[in-house]
C-alpha cells in the first residue's frame, strides 16, 4: 500500500516489467525482464524481485540482485499456474523505482528446442553423408585413407621394445569410459596387445578408473586371443592405480622409472599431467606415441613424444587399424563434411567482411 | 545374444540421448541427468573392483619380494590406516563425516600429506615445460625457427619487463638471422641467389630499428595478443572442428554397432 501511495505521489519512478515463459526449456521456468534508465546505473544499491501466484495475493520475495541486471530467470515455478512479478529498485536505502507485470506468465514444457535447429540440420546432413559412405564402402573396398605416421609406428614401437627386452607401457589418461577418446584409445590398445602377443612382450596398463580398467582387461585379452596367444595374457598387468590426477601421474612416473619400458603409449584424455608423463618417458629413452583430443595438451605431446595422433586422428585409429570398410566409410564422409564446412566458413568470413546477406550464416550457426 | 543385447542397449541409449538434445519436454529433457545418475551409481560399485585390483597387485609384489616391494608396503599400510581410522572416527563421532573437512584425522591427512604431494607433482611441471620448450624451440629448420620467434615475442609481450627488453631481444634475433643469411650467401655460386641472400640479410639489419626500437617497444603486448588470438586461435579451431566431427563420426559408429572395441 505504501508503494502505491508513493507511486501516486510521484516519488517512485514506474518500471516496465515483463514476464514470459522461458523459451525452449523443460518447463518450471519464467523469465522476468525490466528496463532501467541508463542514468540510474551508478545509484542502484539492490533490486528485489517479487512473485505473486495471483493478482491480489501477498507478494513473496524470490531474489535480491546487487548489480543493475535487467533480467532474472525464475526456475522455481510450477507449470500451468499463472504468476505475476514485481520489481523494486533501491538506491541509497530508499525505494527508487517499482513496477509490476500486468499480464500473468505461465511456464510450460516445449517439445522442440528451436535454438538448436541449426545443430539438428547439420547433424542430419552429416549423418546422411556418413550413411552414404558406409553404404558405398560395402561395394568399394579400396577407399583411400592417408597414412597416419603415429599409427604406422605402433608395430615399430612394440618391436623395438621387445628387442630391448623391456615391457610396453600403455597409459589411457584421465578419461572415463563415457569419454570418446577413451573408447578410441581402447581400439589402439587392442592393436598394441595384438602385436605384443605376437612378439611375446609384456603390456602394462595402469588405469585411472576401475570401469576403464575392466574394459582394458577385456580389450587386451581379446588382442592376445586374436594373436593366438591367450596363454601369454596376464590380467594383473592391467590394474587400477588411483583416481587422483597427480597421484596417477606420480604412479605412472614411478612405473616408468623403475620398470624402464621400451615403448610408452599415451593415448586418451589428458590434463596437466600430460607433460609430466611425456617428459619422464623421454628421460628413460622410450619410444613414445601419444594421442589426445585435449587441444591444450597437444603442443606438449608434440614437443615431447616421437609421434602424436592429433585430435581426430585418434578417432580414426580403430578404422585405420582394422581396415574395416564400414568404419573407413565414416572417415571418408567426415573428410567430405570437413571440406564443405571449410567452404562455408570461408563464405561466412567473406559475407561478414563485406556485409553481404544480412548475417544469415552467422545467425544460422549461432546457437547460444 | 551375448553381443546383440549390449548392441541394442547402446543403440537405444544413444538415439534417446541424441533426441534429448533437441527435445526439452519430459521424459526426454532430463534423460541425460538420469543416465548420469545411473553411471555414477554403477561406477561407485566398480571402485570395489579397483580396490581389489590395487591391493591384489601390491600384495603380489610383496609376496614375490620384487625390487619395488617397499613401495607396495607403503601403499598397503597407508590404505589400511586411512580406512581403519575412518571407521574408528565414524564409530566415535558418528555426527562427523570421516572424509569431510571437520574430521581431525582426515583434515590432517589431507592438509599435511595429500596437498603437499599434489603440489609437488604439479610444481615439477614447470621444469618439464622448460626442458620440453628447449627441445621444441631448437631452430633446426624454418618451422622451428618460426616457432621460436613467435614464442619469444609472446613471452616478451606477457612478462613485466617485456616492453623494455623487446628492442634488444629483437636486435639479437634479427642480427642472428642477418648473419645466417650472409654466411649462407658465401656458399652460393649463382650470382642472383647470392644477391638475394645478401639482400635478405640487409633487410633484417634495416628492420632492427623500426621494428625493434619503435614498433615492438610500444606494441609488443598487443602483438603477443594478436599472435594468440589470430594465428594460434585459427590453428586451434581447425583442430577443434576436426575433433568435433571425428567425435560425431565415432559416436555414430558406436551407436550403429560398427565400432565394438569396448565390448567383448
Amino acid at each position: 500500500m505504501k508503494l502505491i501511495f508513493l507511486l501516486l505521489l510521484g516519488q517512485i519512478t514506474p518500471i516496465v516489467v515483463k514476464a514470459v515463459d522461458t523459451p525452449y526449456d523443460a518447463g518450471g521456468s519464467i523469465t522476468v525482464t525490466w528496463e532501467l534508465d541508463s542514468t540510474w546505473l551508478g545509484k542502484i544499491g539492490r533490486i528485489e524481485i517479487y512473485r505473486y501466484s495471483s493478482a491480489g495475493v501477498s507478494d513473496s520475495l524470490v531474489e535480491t540482485l546487487y548489480k543493475p541486471d535487467t533480467i532474472y530467470v525464475d526456475n522455481a515455478t510450477e507449470d500451468n499456474i499463472p504468476y505475476f512479478y514485481g520489481v523494486v529498485v533501491y538506491a541509497d536505502g530508499e525505494i527508487f523505482g517499482e513496477g509490476r507485470t500486468t499480464e500473468p506468465a505461465v511456464s510450460s514444457q516445449q517439445w522442440f528446442n528451436r535454438k538448436r535447429l541449426s545443430v539438428l540440420i547439420i547433424l542430419l546432413v552429416y549423418t546422411i553423408f556418413l550413411m552414404y559412405f558406409i553404404m558405398r564402402a560395402r561395394f568399394d573396398k579400396n577407399l583411400f585413407i592417408r597414412k597416419i605416421a603415429g599409427l604406422e609406428a605402433i608395430d615399430e614401437a612394440v618391436g623395438r621394445s621387445t628387442e630391448m627386452g623391456r615391457p610396453i607401457l600403455y597409459v589411457m589418461g584421465l578419461g572415463y569410459i563415457s569419454d570418446i577418446p577413451t573408447v578410441a584409445s581402447l581400439a589402439i590398445l587392442k592393436r598394441v596387445a595384438f602385436k605384443a602377443a605376437e612378439y611375446n612382450a609384456q603390456v602394462i596398463v595402469p588405469c585411472f578408473d576401475p570401469i576403464v580398467m575392466v574394459a582394458a582387461q577385456e580389450t587386451v585379452r581379446e588382442g592376445f586371443i586374436e594373436a593366438g596367444r591367450p596363454d601369454l595374457y596376464n590380467e594383473s598387468d592391467i590394474y587400477y592405480l588411483t583416481s587422483d590426477q597427480f597421484g596417477y601421474a606420480a604412479g605412472v612416473d614411478g612405473i616408468m622409472v623403475r620398470q624402464k619400458p621400451g615403448a610408452v603409449f599415451l593415448q586418451g584424455y589428458f590434463f596437466a599431467e600430460a607433460l609430466i608423463l611425456a617428459e619422464t618417458g623421454h628421460s628413460i629413452g622410450a619410444i613414445q606415441i601419444s594421442g589426445t583430443t585435449a587441444v591444450t595438451q597437444l603442443p606438449f605431446f608434440i614437443a615431447s613424444t616421437d609421434y602424436t595422433l592429433i585430435g581426430e586422428e585418434m578417432y580414426a585409429a580403430s578404422a585405420y587399424l582394422s581396415r574395416d570398410p564400414l568404419s573407413l566409410g565414416t572417415i571418408k564422409g567426415e573428410d567430405y563434411i570437413k571440406m564443405i564446412l571449410a567452404i562455408i566458413i570461408l563464405l561466412g568470413a567473406l559475407m561478414e567482411t563485406f556485409s553481404i546477406g544480412n548475417h544469415i550464416l552467422r545467425d544460422f550457426f549461432s546457437i547460444f | 545374444m551375448k553381443k546383440e543385447i549390449p548392441l541394442a542397449i547402446t543403440f537405444i541409449s544413444g538415439v534417446l540421448l541424441v533426441l534429448a538434445l533437441f527435445i526439452p519436454h519430459k521424459p526426454f529433457g532430463n534423460l541425460e541427468e538420469i543416465f548420469n545418475d545411473w553411471y555414477i551409481i554403477v561406477s561407485g560399485f566398480t571402485f570395489l573392483l579397483g580396490i581389489d585390483s590395487l591391493l591384489g597387485y601390491n600384495f603380489g609384489k610383496l609376496k614375490r619380494k620384487e625390487k619395488d616391494a617397499p613401495y607396495a608396503l607403503v601403499l598397503i599400510l597407508s590404505f589400511f590406516i586411512t580406512l581403519t581410522w575412518g571407521i574408528v572416527e565414524i564409530v566415535r563421532t558418528p555426527e562427523h563425516n570421516p572424509f569431510g573437512p571437520t574430521s581431525t584425522f582426515s583434515l590432517y591427512f589431507y592438509n599435511s600429506i595429500f596437498i603437499p604431494l599434489q603440489a609437488t607433482m604439479f610444481a615439477i611441471l614447470s621444469f618439464f615445460i622448460a626442458s620440453a620448450a628447449y627441445r621444441a624451440f631448437r631452430a633446426k629448420e624454418i618451422n622451428s625457427a618460426l616457432l621460436l620467434v613467435s614464442a619469444v615475442l609472446v613471452m616478451l609481450g606477457r612478462i613485466p619487463l617485456g616492453q623494455s627488453a623487446a628492442p634488444y631481444v629483437i636486435t639479437v634475433i634479427f642480427l642472428i638471422f642477418a648473419v645466417y643469411f650472409f654466411a649462407e650467401s658465401a656458399g652460393v655460386t649463382e650470382p642472383k641467389i647470392k644477391i638475394a641472400y645478401i639482400l635478405v640479410a640487409l633487410i633484417f639489419v634495416a628492420l632492427i630499428y623500426p621494428l625493434g626500437f619503435v614498433y615492438f617497444r610500444q606494441h609488443i603486448p598487443e602483438f603477443a595478443d594478436w599472435i594468440m588470438n589470430v594465428p594460434q586461435m585459427a590453428g586451434k579451431r581447425g583442430i577443434m572442428i576436426g575433433i568435433a566431427l571425428g567425435g560425431i563420426a565415432m559416436s555414430i559408429r558406436i551407436i550403429l554397432g560398427i565400432e565394438r572395441t569396448y565390448m567383448k
